[in-house]
């Protein structure tokens, strides 16, 4: 029971991180990411290709490649891209992420590459007759500590302001002299820092990198961060954890069925958008007329 | 995004009866299928496969392109379709021994082609109409996101469910098509039905609440309806595809209609030309002929002395650069969103104001 709940935390919080690297994106510019996947899984390449020089300096790379690459996205595709819809920004980051997925299938080649990232975090620790593993504590730590950092850069630096300011109204901000090109720049950045860190934790468990690897966890992050709440940084951290909790619950609960979970979990997305379209933390300027 | 002064014949995609524009592409299509097929066995099989494609893509240009709305959920749609065709049409021997959990009037069953394929479009219209009664209540974003959820719940149901299909395996020795014909005729009916729909006064009304959906709604119209009856006609075309596929791969699983499938056919469509038929048809050469060519190269092809090998994946990575740069530098498609015309054909053409308007992109009109 007491496994159950931590896994649940556990799941919804690296869910969260996930959704909140792409919230931060959608809150500047109405961009949903699919590419995070890709940022995700640049991410852990770099990790198990580095490993070698020491997990510190593995982990270092791995941050600043995906920083660079979402970057680079940004800077290559989406700022060209200013003065299109949502709905234009979502097909276009379709097509970046397949276009990376076929990049790293050409580099990397199509089968899985394995190596252990901190195989430390897979030993279990016991309490009478609960094991719990450590990398489940050691999730709920980082993405705890990830959220506060994020929300404390956010809340209290001038960076965070303008980020929210943009958030809430893009033109406004933009009018009383936020500069609108940076303040996007900095919020892929942070993505993909964002990303480094859902990529470590993924590593960890699956031992090994594919050039889907990233598919599965942002498109259900993404699902969050649409149903947590358009525009709102909370709403999206919190659609993620709902997303990922709920995942690892129904896991537990269906028992044998639970090669259902997923048509369970897009059920109730679907409902939830249908009873709430802008989102559970809905923010006004966001709100898209029928 | 108003633009209620002008007249209607402005608006982006057809408002009335021409017949070049729905001559001119059954002509392509009938001669560039006979054409490519007549080369050899093979080709004939790839025409037959790029057809079931452009029906799929053209009963995306349906909803998406008259509605404005983004739906991932046709996919979905295509999996009924080819399911149902599949195991309505395979032989029985084969279903009692690979298919263990089937349901036993599905084994029992056995038809036709042409037969099953009505029931196929009609499994996928009554799925359409079912699930936009609820979906097609969001627009925007939240209606992307719902019918992607809608593919993902099609996809982990029959992936797993043996009670209605093979579950993760192969639905075995579903019969072909004898000839590339058949994929011609059905393809060139579903041209005109899309076409129809089109220009219909519901095609106009739903055109008019992508270009400004208040404005439609006081003309009367009622978006939700609208909606609702394309996004059915849309699944049945849908599963009119799944099944043509079924048909010419002789078998079917869950995960061909999944996110590769989803991401070619919008590729397709929105490289052409979302708002109009015309583009469907051109992106749906286009990106199979530019994939055929680099399949080609991927296994190898000798200039003189010199072997060019394209590496695995060659295929995706540029149709996939090639739909980021056609939405950042011709978001109308290549085809500019308009229809099928030929300006000699049409004298009156020559005053045509759509030349002399610049528009604004409306093909996606969702506001923020």
């Amino acid at each position: 029971m007491i496994q159950t709940l931590l896994d649940a935390l556990s799941y919804g919080g690296l869910y969260g991180l996930a959704a909140l690297g792409i919230g931060l994106v959608f809150g500047v510019m109405r961009l949903v990411n699919f590419a995070h996947g890709e940022l995700i899984a640049i991410g852990a390449y770099l990790m198990i290709i580095t490993i070698d020089l020491g997990l510190p300096l593995s982990i270092l790379i791995a941050v600043a490649g995906t920083a660079a690459l979402a970057l680079l996205m940004e800077l290559s595709v989406f700022k060209r891209l200013r003065l299109a819809g949502p709905s234009v920004l979502l097909i276009a980051s379709f097509g970046v992420s397949i276009f990376l997925q076929r990049s790293y299938e050409i580099i990397f080649g199509a089968l899985p590459i394995s190596g252990q990232i901190a195989p430390w975090m897979s030993g279990v620790i016991e309490f009478g007759d609960t094991t719990i593993t450590r990398g489940s504590i050691l999730t709920i730590i980082l993405a705890l500590a990830l959220l506060l950092g994020m929300r404390f850069l956010i809340e209290s630096t001038t960076l965070g302001l303008q980020i929210r300011a943009a958030s809430s109204d893009f033109q406004t901000a933009r009018l009383l002299g936020v500069r609108s090109n940076y303040v996007i720049g900095a919020a892929f950045v942070f993505s993909g820092v964002l990303a480094a860190a859902v990529a470590f934790v993924l590593v960890t468990q699956r031992g090994s990198v594919d050039p889907l690897f990233g598919v599965n966890i942002t498109i259900l992050a993404l699902v969050g961060t649409v149903i947590g709440g358009l525009g709102s940084l909370q709403g999206a951290a919190l659609g993620g954890f709902a997303v990922g909790a709920t995942i690892s619950l129904l896991n537990s609960f269906l028992g044998n069925y639970r090669v259902y979970t997923y048509t369970w979990l897009f059920i109730l997305v679907i409902i939830v958008l249908l009873m709430r379209p802008s989102g559970l933390i809905s923010n006004k300027a966001y709100k898209e007329r029928a | 995004m108003s633009n209620g002064l002008l007249p209607s014949r402005q608006l982006m995609g057809v408002t009335r009866f021409q017949w070049q524009q729905l001559l001119g592409p059954i002509v392509v299509v009938i001669a560039v299928s006979y054409l490519t097929s007549g080369v050899s066995a093979s080709f004939s099989y790839l025409t037959e496969g790029a057809l079931a494609l452009l029906v799929m893509v053209l009963s995306l240009q349906v909803f998406i392109g008259n509605s404005g709305v983004l739906s991932f959920g046709q996919a979905a749609f295509a999996m009924v379709g080819g399911f149902a065709s599949g195991l309505l049409t395979a032989p029985v021997k084969i279903k009692e021994n690979v298919l263990d959990g089937l349901w036993e009037p599905l084994k029992a069953v056995n038809m036709g082609i042409w037969p099953s394929l009505v029931i196929a479009v009609l499994v996928g219209a009554l799925f359409a109409f079912v699930t936009g009664l609820l979906l097609m209540r969001l627009s925007g974003l939240a209606a992307g996101i719902a019918t992607f959820a809608l593919l993902m719940v099609a996809d982990n149901v029959f992936f797993n469910w043996k009670l209605i299909g093979p579950g993760p395996q192969v639905m075995p020795q579903v019969p072909k098509f004898a000839f590339v014909d058949e994929s011609i005729v059905l393809t060139v009916i579903i041209i005109v039905v899309v076409y129809l729909f089109g220009i219909s006064r519901r095609g106009r009304l739903l055109r008019a609440t992508r270009e400004d959906a208040l404005a439609a709604r006081a003309l009367g119209a009622s978006v939700w309806h609208l909606r609702v009856l394309f996004f059915t006609v849309s699944g049945g075309i849908a599963a009119l595809s799944g099944a043509m596929y079924a048909h010419h791969a002789g078998a079917v699983t869950a995960r061909d209609f999944y996110l590769g499938f989803t991401f070619t056919t919008l590729a397709m469509l929105i490289i052409g030309g979302a708002t109009s038929l015309w583009g469907a048809v051109v992106g749906t050469i286009l990106v199979t002929a530019i994939g055929q060519v680099l399949l080609v190269f991927e296994g190898g092809v000798t200039f003189g002395s010199v072997e060019v090998t394209l590496p695995n994946g060659a295929r995706g990575l540029v149709i996939a650069a090639a739909l980021v740069v056609i939405l950042i530098w011709r978001p109308k498609g290549v085809t500019g969103g308009k229809e099928f015309n030929l300006p000699f054909l049409n004298r009156k053409s020559a005053a045509h104001p759509d030349s002399q308007v610049k528009r604004t992109d409306t093909s996606m009109n969702i506001k923020p």
